[in-house]
Order: C-alpha cells, then structure tokens, then sequence
C-alpha cells in the first residue's frame, strides 16, 4: 500500500522533533533486531502532559510513528496516554503496510516505558 | 506531485530512448509474423530478429549465433548457470562466484548448493573488487563454473573478469577441459567497451531494460562449442536453447538500443562521468560524515553509493522521493527484520554505515541542472533527518 499524505506530511515536515532538558520522563527504545530507536521526551506537570519531543533513527514509519505520537498524546492526561494502542497510532498515520506495523509497535512501546517512570 | 522530477536510478532501469520506442512500436504492428513460420509474414520477423541479433553481437564484438535472447538478465543468468551446471555435472560439481552477486545470480548459487553443489563465495574487501588471486586459489580440478559479475549494480565496481579469463584459458591449456567462465554483463553493457575475446567468457547475460530498452528482453551470449542444458523446453527457436515464440518487438527494440549504445558508448560514458564527478564534488563540499563506497578507480562511470551516516537509506530515500527525485537503497526494513545491503556489508562496514547507503545511478538524459537540485534536496533532506536523529545528537 503506498505511504498516506498524512504519513508524507510528518516525514517532510516532522511534529516536535528534539529532547526536552527539563523532562520529567525520557524513554529510549530500541527495536533489537532491526535496530530502529525512538527517543520520547515528556514535561508532565499535573497528570497532563504538557510538551512530548522525540528523536528517531529508522526507516520511515518509525520516523513518522514519532511525529504523530507527540501529537496524539500532547495536553492528554496519563490515564488517558495509557489507552493509546499501536491501531490507534496507524490509523492515524491513515494506514501503514503490515509489515511495518513494528514502527507504531516501537512508538507505543516507548510510551509506556516514559508513562511508567512518572507513576 | 512535485513540480521537479529527477530520476537517477539508472542502474534499476533506464528511460526507452525514443528512436528504440519507435523502432519497437513498428514492430509491433509491422511484424507480428511468427518468425517460426515459413510464409512471407514469419520471415519478415525472423530477418527482424537476426538484424537485432547481429547488433546484440556487435556490442560485445561476438558473432551473431552466439546470441540466445531471453526474456532479460535473470532469465539469461537462470539458464547460463543452471543450464551449464546440468550439462557438465558429469565433469564435477564445484562452481566459484563472488559475495556481491545480484540475486538472478547467487539465488541460483544458492539453490544449486542445496542440490549438492559446492560453491565457493570470494570476499571482496574494502574496495568492493574481488582478487584475482583468491579466484586462483580457490580453482579446483573439480570446478566447473566460475560466475563473477562484470560490473557490480550497487557500487559499479569493476570485477577483473579478462584476468579471469586469462586463468581459465591457462588451466584449460594445463588440461581442465570443463572450466566454463560466466560473467553477468547486465550493469556494464552499454556503458563499457566490451569485446569477448578480450574478456575470455564463455557465457555473458546482457539485459534490455538497462540500455534504453524496454523491460522483458535480454541476452546470453554462449560461446560456440559450450553446451548448455535449455531451460525453457517444448520448442527449437534459439538453437533448442530457449523454447518459446521470440518477443519480436521487444528483440527489435533491443538490437535498436544495443546499436545505439555501441555508436553512442564513448559520449554517454564522458556524460554520465561528468555528471557523477560534478555531484561526488559537490556532496563532498556541502554534507559531512558520509562515506563513498567502493573503488574509485575502477568502476562505472553513471554511478555514486554513498553512506550518510547518523541516518537510514529508506528515510533519505522517501524524503528524495517527495521532492520528485528517485534513487534507490539496497537495504530493507520489513516485518522488523533488517537486511542490510548485502553488497555494502561485504565491504566490511558496520550496520549503520550499510543501512545509511543510497545509490545514485546517472543516465543520458540527465543534466547539470538535475545534479544541481539533487545535491540541493539532498544536502536538506539529510540535515532535517540528522536533526531528528538520535545517532547525531553528539554532533549538535
């Protein structure tokens, strides 16, 4: 299936890319076999979070999983965070090919890893 | 759609040169005659053919019935190595190739391996060529095959296959009667002056598509007295090598390109070479930490690979894409299992390095201006993927 215009948006134009000095929660994921990382950056402050960067190395889906995430989960609360899915994710990215779902696996895997150092 | 569109993915295919495109299209309508039939119509098809077949030889300098057209490089490359190894197994099982094949080629390997064969695979280090003196040392007196590719297709490294030639020769002369040398010409033809005797090969694969013909035709050359064991069955045309009823358009558009090619080989390589130096310049001077792979020397002129460091081909590649630019990586991302470039791999660079290469394949109608706005896209597709980059945060 090819790439959406949501997906070729994010790529050219990536949603808060970087890391936050003063974040409260800093996850870094990395997929062991193919080796793709995100790096996911929150200010949360009164169970909402506030600001999400991210930095990313890895092929496309993996770089737009981290755009959209910020996105997504910018101004929700943590509870709330905590319900986003991996489905969640590709549908909003308007659809990726199966094979690579594992970019939106990695996204929603470095979430909650950030999500559990805050609770 | 983006306003501009370069394409610099020659090495995959080319554009059809329009006077093969017209050429073809005569054909089409033309000469659909069965050149199997005796009437006027099959006979003004099989006079179509020998005139391509005799251009197809032209650019090799072979003679005309050592060409056996196929349907393109693989199919070529499928019945060159399949189909020797099935008529010479008697005389021993032992076939010597390279690590940078394309996959026509070690698939084939592979697959015989399975079957019992031996396969010795020659490394070929840091500048992507293989030594000549591994290729002797790995000789057997049960060898029968040796397949090295002429040119390769990511780093257009040139292999040392007249070298080669010169050994087989030299063992056949010391009395190894069954040495057979296969070389997979795909990449080079049209782009280097080739001439089989000075080569020494007793079977070349030539593709269509790669010169400026359509996709679907292609060419083995079989030196005379080689015996190979036909792969396709259930006919007699191309000298009970290839059963089938010949694609005449399509062999007519590739005697058109092969003509083309041959007249038009010195211009198009001073072309693609001035180009590719203008742009290997300026990436130099405008993007830092890559790494050029392969030999500088000895390669082909249409053709850069570069590693970009600190970022993955694919990212780079889809950001080119939308700005109307095509490349192409040899490296994968899929299902989560990466597989990084074979042929990068085997120059001995580490998985970053692999995963970061692009292929940036030059072609006639290429121009100043494309590598102008090339490097452009280039140089800020690469920096916005390095600022998301956790790899190059170092650097920042």
């Amino acid at each position: 299936m090819p790439y959406s215009s949501i997906f070729k948006d994010h790529l050219a134009h990536p949603r808060n890319a970087g890391e936050l000095p003063d974040a409260n929660a800093i996850a870094d994921e990395k997929n062991p076999v193919c080796g793709d990382r995100l790096r996911l950056s929150l200010v949360v402050k009164n169970d909402r979070i506030e600001t999400a960067r991210y930095l990313a190395y890895g092929c496309p889906p993996t770089l737009v999983c981290g755009s959209i995430l910020t996105e997504l989960i910018s101004g929700k609360s943590i509870e709330e965070a905590k319900q986003l899915t991996r489905t969640d994710l590709v549908n909003a990215i308007g659809g990726l090919p199966s094979r690579k779902h594992h970019a939106a696996a990695l996204a929603i895997e470095t979430l909650n890893s950030a999500l559990a150092q805050l609770s | 759609m983006p306003e501009r569109r370069v394409y610099l993915d020659n090495s995959a295919t080319t554009p059809v040169d329009p006077r093969v495109a017209t050429a073809m299209a005569r054909a089409v309508t033309e000469t659909f005659g069965n050149a199997s039939s005796v009437h006027g119509f099959g006979q003004q098809a099989r006079a179509a053919i020998d005139r391509a077949r005799r251009e197809v030889a032209a650019l090799i300098a072979a003679r005309q019935n050592e060409i056996v057209f196929t349907s393109g490089g693989t199919e070529a490359n499928n019945l060159a190595i399949r189909g020797l190894c099935q008529a010479a197994s008697g005389h021993g099982r032992h076939i010597i190739t390279s690590a940078i094949e394309h996959p026509s080629v070690a698939g084939v390997c592979a697959e015989l391996e399975k079957r019992g064969w031996e396969v010795t695979r020659l490394p070929v280090y840091g500048n992507g060529i293989v030594k000549i003196d591994d290729v002797s040392e790995a000789l057997r007196s049960d060898t029968i095959l040796i397949t090295i590719m002429l040119a390769n297709n990511e780093i257009g490294t040139i292999q040392p296959i007249a070298q080669t030639g010169v050994l087989v020769r030299e063992r056949r002369a010391a009395g190894q009667k069954n040495l057979w040398l296969h070389t997979d010409a795909v990449q080079a033809a049209g782009r280097l002056h080739l001439n089989i005797e000075e080569l020494g090969c007793d079977l070349l694969t030539i593709s269509g598509h790669k010169l400026y013909a359509p996709k679907g035709v292609g060419a083995l050359y079989v030196r005379r007295g080689v015996r190979l064991h036909g792969q396709n069955v259930g006919g007699h045309q191309e000298r009970e090598r290839r059963a089938g009823t010949e694609n005449v358009p399509g062999i007519v558009a590739f005697g058109e390109a092969a003509k083309l090619a041959r007249e038009e080989l010195e211009q198009r390589s001073q072309h693609d070479r001035a180009l590719r130096d203008k742009f290997e310049a300026e990436v130099r001077e405008r993007i830092e930490y890559i790494v050029m792979n392969g030999d500088r020397e000895h390669r082909l002129d249409h053709l850069s690979n570069i590693s970009f460091r600190f970022i993955e081909g694919e990212g780079l590649l889809i950001n080119l894409d939308l700005e109307g630019v095509a490349v192409s990586t040899g490296s994968a991302c899929s299902s989560g299992t990466l597989e990084p470039s074979p042929v990068i791999r085997a120059l001995g660079v580490t998985d970053e390095l692999a995963r970061g290469s692009l292929r940036f394949s030059f072609g006639k109608d290429n121009t100043d201006a494309d590598v102008d706005y090339v490097v452009e896209v280039l140089a800020a597709a690469v920096e916005r993927l390095r600022l998301l980059s956790p790899l190059s945060r170092a650097l920042n």
